[in-house]
């Protein structure tokens, strides 16, 4: 199963909580989505580099 | 004279007979700040570093609601894959959507990206890198929040810079996540820890 680690800060313990039945569905399904379309290009990906270096004066 | 209230006494005071002029003041024994001749200390407070080494999120949570300024430090930390990383926030639950940010990763050119998912750390990350550095988040006004911060990512020559605000949270700041865009890379090195004052 799929988890994330949980920093209580007030008792000062560290737990892995493991996903959900539904989160772990979600989980799923978006490594899916990512295999079938690996080349797709998403918003939030890093667009290409913009701006070019300049010369020094 | 030096005087500590709340102390871990049954009477909850002491004083000491001393020309320090401090005064501290406690909870449960601990001393949580102090006013002191060189000014006041106390009210910056360290958190819990974990390691980065699995998961796909790293939650902080139980933040106290005095909390204005918040820490995120990075220390080689490392994913399984590309995606760039995102802190989010929230009051009671994570905030997942709302948030304006940007962040540019600038070598011999720059490479740009942005989000409404969270707040970015980063703007490109290759397959092995780790990233090393802080984002200050700051309470703007009424549970708005905005970060900015410099990492860099190792072993490119490069510094990360980043930028963005938050979506007014439905109450005061309790928890903070790092994790990924795409949330399903895993972190696999590193650690993370945050420090948060008021």
């Amino acid at each position: 199963m799929t988890h994330r680690i949980v920093v209580d800060l007030a008792t000062g313990t560290t737990t892995q909580v493991e996903y959900t039945a539904e989160e772990q569905a979600a989980y799923d399904a978006a490594v899916a989505a990512q295999a079938e379309a690996p080349a797709e290009v998403s918003a939030e990906t890093p667009a290409e580099p913009t701006v070019e270096p300049t010369e020094g004066v | 004279m030096a005087v500590t209230l709340n102390a871990s006494t049954s009477s909850g005071f002491i004083q000491t007979a001393d020309t320090s002029g401090e005064l501290n003041l406690q909870s449960n024994g601990t001393t949580k700040l102090s006013v002191l001749s060189t000014g006041v200390s106390g009210t910056l407070v360290q958190g819990t570093a974990v390691a980065s080494t699995s998961g796909t999120s790293i939650d902080f949570t139980s933040i106290p609601s005095w909390v204005k300024r918040v820490t995120v430090m990075f220390n080689l930390v490392s994913t399984s894959g590309t995606s760039n990383i995102l802190i989010q926030i929230g009051s009671g639950s994570i905030t997942t959507s709302g948030y304006s940010s940007s962040a540019s990763f600038v070598t011999s050119v720059v490479s740009s990206a942005t989000s409404t998912a969270g707040l970015l750390v980063t703007a490109a990350l290759a397959g092995i890198s780790e990233t090393n550095g802080n984002i200050m988040l700051c309470l703007q006004n009424n549970n708005t929040w905005v970060n900015s911060g410099t990492v860099s990512i190792v072993p490119s020559t490069g510094t990360q810079f980043c930028g963005g605000v938050s979506p007014t949270l439905g109450g005061a700041l309790d928890r903070v996540r790092i994790t990924t865009v795409n949330g399903t890379d895993t972190f696999d090195a590193g650690s993370i820890n945050i420090q948060y004052e008021g």
